[in-house]
């Protein structure tokens, strides 16, 4: 099939970017959407002009590297599919398809379709882990886990962190991310001791980092590839609270 | 330990601000809208609950509850607007293409429903508490009525209020105005659920049905009072 994409080229962060159009022949149905780019990649570089940069790893929909909003979603049409797991199929010959990238103040654009998620990484330093002392291992039954928490706890932890929730809010909230992070943990045990404190010190992290707040739309639970849920939110919600009330930070 | 003031500024007590407050003037438009439809039982019951309001207390009630609507109001207010800029600044560049999955036309516009309805809350209170605009209809409910020679003096907010929604625009703007609240709550009581962290599976389908039921209960009950005047069902 034969498709004609605009795509976002910024060529630094200070520059301003706009839209450039690409026209890309013969594409297989049965490539990915970063295969495809990396078609009219090979283009570009073939005529001596510089290809389009965008982030990707694992090519597998785990790693949560890559992240594009393909007409006007993030991580293109499919729900709960991440770019890397678009296939060509899903559009059809003649097809016009905007890229950009993740758009938001605390996720600047390094280059092209790459942003910069290191916000992210210290909404995480800020309490998103379990502090243990070294030592052996215990015996994992002296810790009984009910069922539900461990589910509730793994579906939060599907988390991958890609951004998409942040890219897809219209306030540029990353409500539902450290959410997820704050309630994979708090839903075990393990992480018990650490919890009012992690809520404390992550929401107002995503606060300094300048992300947006939460005004209830769920966009970002329609546009998680991994499906996590809004009700993480509210958890985190009434954790933060609890924590002031608490005062142990 | 975190000063108070970083802990009011953050967006997350910001929006608990906003939404205790916003059920607080749920809580408030549910008793006014109980008051209004006295109407439909004559004028001797609107006019003695409204003049039962304006004396409970030795008169000290109203004051009180006023102050506590005014100060919910700021809170209202004041933290929507900070959010609101908030979220404005956190996206500096727009995206070409946007397309919405699951967020509302309701959700979308709450900025906006909010300020619509807060013009016309002034507008309304400059009508019906103030008497400055229409005042034509004022004079025979204004508290402070013509010497009554000792007598209990219950001013006539009936007459004032069929006389008052007798006018077509008046009515119109009116029933735009609740249908605007009905927009608003549509979005506003399942968020403010949503944000005091009361939800599970088991109260989602519970609270998205509440929100746009108790909007269409609201918009409905207060525009039946206007209607029902330009029936001439209430005269």
């Amino acid at each position: 099939m034969n498709l004609r994409l605009h795509i976002w080229r910024q060529s630094g962060p200070q520059d301003a970017g706009m839209l450039k159009t690409y026209d890309v022949a013969n594409v297989s149905e049965h490539m990915s959407f970063l295969e495809m780019l990396d078609v009219l990649n090979e283009d570009l570089i073939a005529k001596g002009e510089v290809p389009v940069a965008f982030d990707h790893d694992c090519r597998e929909g785990i790693c949560g590297t890559c992240g594009m909003v393909i007409n006007g979603r993030p991580h293109g049409p499919l729900a709960r599919t991440t770019a890397c797991q678009l296939h060509m199929r899903t559009f059809k010959d003649g097809d016009e398809i905007y890229i950009e990238p993740w758009r938001a103040r605390a996720f600047p654009v390094i280059r092209d379709l790459v942003v910069d998620r290191g916000s992210f990484d210290r909404i995480i330093q800020k309490g998103g882990f379990v502090s243990v002392n070294t030592g052996n291992a215990q015996d994992g039954n002296t810790l009984p886990i009910p069922k539900t928490d461990a589910d509730r706890a793994m579906d939060a932890a599907a988390c991958i962190g890609c951004g998409a929730c942040v890219a897809a809010c219209p306030n540029a909230s990353a409500m539902l991310f450290t959410a997820a992070k704050i309630g994979h943990l708090g839903s075990v045990p393990q992480g018990q001791a650490e919890r009012s404190t992690r809520a404390m010190n992550m929401v107002l992290q995503m606060d300094a980092e300048g992300f947006g707040a939460c005004t209830n739309h769920y966009e970002c639970e329609a546009a998680c590839p991994k499906g996590i849920s809004a009700d993480f939110i509210a958890q985190m919600n009434k954790d933060y609270v609890a924590s002031v009330f608490a005062g142990r930070d | 330990m975190r000063a108070f003031g970083e802990i009011w500024e953050s967006n997350v007590f910001q929006k608990w601000l906003m939404a205790i407050s916003g059920l607080l003037l749920v809580g408030f438009l549910l008793g006014h809208l109980s008051g209004n439809l006295l109407v439909f039982m004559g004028p001797d019951a609107i006019n003695e609950y409204a003049h039962g309001l304006r004396t409970m207390l030795h008169g000290t009630a109203i004051w009180i509850v006023r102050f506590g609507l005014l100060g919910t109001f700021v809170l209202h207010i004041t933290s929507a607007m900070k959010l609101s800029r908030r979220n404005r600044e956190a996206r500096p560049s727009r995206y070409n293409t946007v397309e919405h999955r699951a967020s509302t036309l309701a959700s979308r516009s709450m900025l906006y429903s909010g300020l619509l309805l807060l013009t016309y809350a002034v507008y309304h209170l400059a009508h019906f508490t103030w008497g400055v605009v229409h005042s034509e209809f004022y004079p025979k409910a204004s508290p402070t009525g013509p010497e009554s020679n000792g007598a209990e003096y219950i001013p006539d907010v009936y007459s004032m209020v069929v006389s008052s929604f007798q006018v077509h625009a008046i009515s119109v703007a009116y029933v735009l105005a609740m249908i605007m609240v009905g927009l608003h709550l549509n979005h506003a009581i399942a968020s403010a659920f949503q944000t005091l962290g009361v939800r599970n599976q088991r109260f989602v389908p519970v609270i998205r049905m509440v929100g746009p039921l108790l909007g269409i209960l609201v918009a409905a009950g207060f525009s039946s009072v206007p209607l029902a005047i330009l029936a001439g069902i209430v005269k």
